[in-house]
């Protein structure tokens, strides 16, 4: 790059590294040493560039000759079809670079992932299917909070417990909450375990080791709940924890074994944010869920980010145009200073909030990439071959 | 005494930070404009429809806002814990049987509990009750939660009834099935942005709501629409004109052609939404303005009023 002005270049949006320059935040962890971790977990709310995000970094590391895969959950369709991952497919997928090199992309169906530990874990084939027929499972599987990060984590775990790759790079679902993430493998043991669970299993069991007042209240709770969910519910419960427990043992294993995973320092945790202040306070609120969780997070990635600079000499550029066209390029050059400052406060917030380095800028581009080509261009914006 | 009819209520709902809140904003003050008893329902609870009134935080029962309307905050958890604590009649009891490790089992345990309690409280203030003469609102707009949970959210009241067919809460499921069932008192408003994830996600979530569930979809919203600045000849001279342009010409020049791009990339997803559900969205532009604040939005509020009053 030649001298940085404070301007961006002619042949479009700002460079990252004036970006980075004009926002002021110190570059403490390069994305380079990100990518040279095992493990990548990018986190962010829904719709910012995460997907892209993760892909880029997978297609950068394999840049770099490392066996890299990016797991992806739920991608926009046409980033599906870029990456050749149309029919959704919960084994890897090489995607084929320019220049021979390629990396593996793997799309996680929740429902059918979650099957599958079911008949991994399961002591035969008729107790999974009796828990896949379960009314519950089918709502735990699909619908508990968690479900499906629940599943990134466990396919995670087979990944790379299986030593195929360098680097396997995590795209989490855009969860409400970082800590559904986390708390994932252990909610559903803990769900399991837990006394209101139980209580539903056996309740006369439980009740006779409680004193009076309790045993009254969990008796009401019992059939408050009862009242509301109907008897049948009540059965597939009891069915379905009792078809479960044999297999409490593997789910609680794996689960330390995903928990220690998470916390190792080969292991990154990326934030991917845009500067639109709701994000921006999503992003907080992740982390600061992750650091108090004892999570390693490497940074910030902003995403779609405007940077242009207020100009003093506004009222001598291109004077050989028509007025008219004139007028509006400069009022249009003040809309896009105004959104550029918002950008530019959001993001400063971002920072005063979390202090968290930010890993890189992208400028915004007004369209996501669509191509493998796309996606080439977003990681050399995410990261620059100079740096 | 003449049978009193329920109040409207209209769902707004989309991805976080599409503009549900600036939205429900816009419509609650057409409304009150128009001498509508309104009502919004906060249920994000991040305090930026208090913020754009310039108030601090809403309140768990309804506060004025403004001339004709009310805006009240609703948490699921705590209307959790407000149900099991009027069944455990003790408050000690209740805090000491809701730890989160419990309310996760009775939330797991209850699918739907959580939608349908939501749904319950917001029936209260659309129904008048027995000993109301007259009820409250003429309109509730709940500032709704994310799609994906709208649609859970709407989807309760089936669920419920199927399950439970009698009892109180069969009852209740019964009077939310009819209301939502009901066209001309329940009604959807799907905010996206001019973008392929949320056009696709408000082109999914209307099949579903329309096809699915039979509850009335009005005209989708598509927020933050870039002015048309330059013509399609500007366009051209701009792209020529960047060709070894320097400094402060090059930075004008490159956000005119990000405006561009920006505009014919809204045009394009208007097109789509427009093509594949056969409707007409209503575009509101893109603001520029420093502080947002609900003054502002009175022309989305006509915009908006023509949808969602005619």
């Amino acid at each position: 790059m030649t001298e940085s002005s404070p301007l961006p270049r002619a042949d479009g949006p700002p460079t990252p590294r004036l970006v980075s320059k004009a926002f002021g935040t110190p570059r403490m962890l390069s994305i380079e040493a990100v990518l040279r971790k095992r493990l990548i977990i990018c986190v962010g709310a829904g719709g910012v560039g995460k997907t892209t995000s993760a892909a880029a970094l997978g297609l950068t590391a394999a840049r770099h000759a490392r066996r890299a895969a990016v797991i992806t959950v739920d991608p926009a369709r046409r980033l599906k079809d870029a990456l050749g991952l149309s029919a959704l497919s919960i084994d890897p997928h090489p995607v084929r670079l320019e220049g021979g090199t390629q990396f593996d992309a793997l799309a996680l169906d929740t429902k059918r992932a979650f099957d599958a530990v079911i008949e991994r874990f399961a002591p035969s084939p008729a107790v999974a299917a009796r828990i896949q027929a379960n009314r519950l499972y089918q709502e735990l599987a699909t619908g508990l909070a968690g479900s499906a990060e629940y599943m990134a984590m466990e396919k995670l775990h087979e990944l790379l417990h299986a030593h195929r790759y360098q680097l396997v790079v995590v795209d989490t679902p855009p969860s409400a909450h970082a800590r559904d993430l986390l708390a994932a493998p252990s909610r559903l043991t803990n769900l399991l375990a837990s006394r209101a669970v139980s209580l539903l299993q056996a309740p006369v069991n439980l009740l006779s080791g409680t004193s009076g007042v309790g045993r009254m209240a969990l008796s009401t709770l019992l059939k408050a709940l009862q009242r509301w969910t109907g008897l049948d519910l009540l059965n597939d419960l009891s069915d379905f924890v009792t078809a479960f427990e044999d297999m409490i043992e593997g789910f609680t294993l794996r689960a330390e074994e995903v928990s220690r995973l998470l916390k190792a320092p080969t292991t990154a945790f990326v934030l991917v944010t845009t500067p639109e202040p709701h994000t921006v306070e999503t992003t907080i609120g992740f982390h600061r869920e992750l650091t108090e969780g004892g999570f390693p997070v490497a940074g910030i990635i902003a995403n779609r980010v405007l940077a242009f600079p207020r100009l003093d000499d506004a009222a001598q550029v291109l004077l050989e145009l028509d007025a008219p066209l004139r007028a509006k390029l400069l009022r249009n050059y003040g809309d896009i200073c105004e959104l550029s400052r918002r950008d530019r406060h959001a993001l400063k917030r971002l920072h005063d909030e979390t202090k968290a380095p930010l890993l890189a800028v992208v400028p915004a581009a007004s369209e996501a990439p669509t191509s493998l080509s796309g996606l080439e261009r977003f990681a050399t914006l995410l990261v620059p071959a100079s740096a | 005494m003449e049978r009193m009819q329920a109040a409207r209520v209209l769902f707004v709902t989309g991805k976080g930070g599409v503009g549900k809140t600036t939205v429900t904003a816009a419509i609650g003050q057409r409304a009150a404009g128009l001498g509508q008893r309104t009502l919004i329902v906060e249920t994000a609870n991040d305090g930026s429809l208090a913020h754009l009134f310039g108030h601090r935080r809403l309140a768990s029962t309804p506060q004025r806002l403004h001339a004709g309307l009310d805006a009240v905050r609703v948490d699921a958890r705590e209307l959790v814990e407000q149900y099991f604590a009027g069944v455990l009649r003790f408050q000690w009891l209740s805090d000491r049987l809701l730890t989160s490790n419990t309310f996760n089992a009775l939330t797991a345990a209850a699918p739907g509990i959580t939608e349908f309690l939501l749904l319950e409280k917001i029936l209260g203030w659309i129904e008048p009750g027995f000993a109301a003469r007259r009820r409250r609102y003429d309109l509730v707009i709940v500032d709704g939660p994310a799609t994906g949970h709208a649609i859970k959210l709407l989807r309760t009241p089936r669920t419920i009834s199927t399950m439970v067919p009698g009892g109180p809460l069969g009852k209740i499921a019964r009077r939310l099935l009819a209301l939502l069932a009901d066209h001309q008192r329940a009604q959807v408003l799907l905010v996206s942005l001019p973008e392929e994830m949320s056009v696709r996600e408000t082109i999914e979530t209307q099949e579903i709501l329309e096809g699915d569930l039979a509850v009335h979809v009005t005209r989708p919203v598509i927020n933050r629409i870039f002015p048309r600045h330059f013509t399609a000849p500007e366009a051209a001279q701009i792209e020529q004109r960047s060709d070894g342009a320097l400094g402060a010409e090059a930075a004008v020049l490159a956000a005119a052609r990000f405006a561009v791009t920006c505009r014919r990339e809204a045009e394009r997803h208007v097109a789509l939404l427009r093509r594949t559900l056969g409707v007409n969205p209503i575009l509101l532009r893109q603001l520029f303005s420093p502080d947002l604040r609900a003054t502002d939005l009175a022309p989305f509020g006509r915009t908006l009023g023509r949808v969602v009053f005619e």
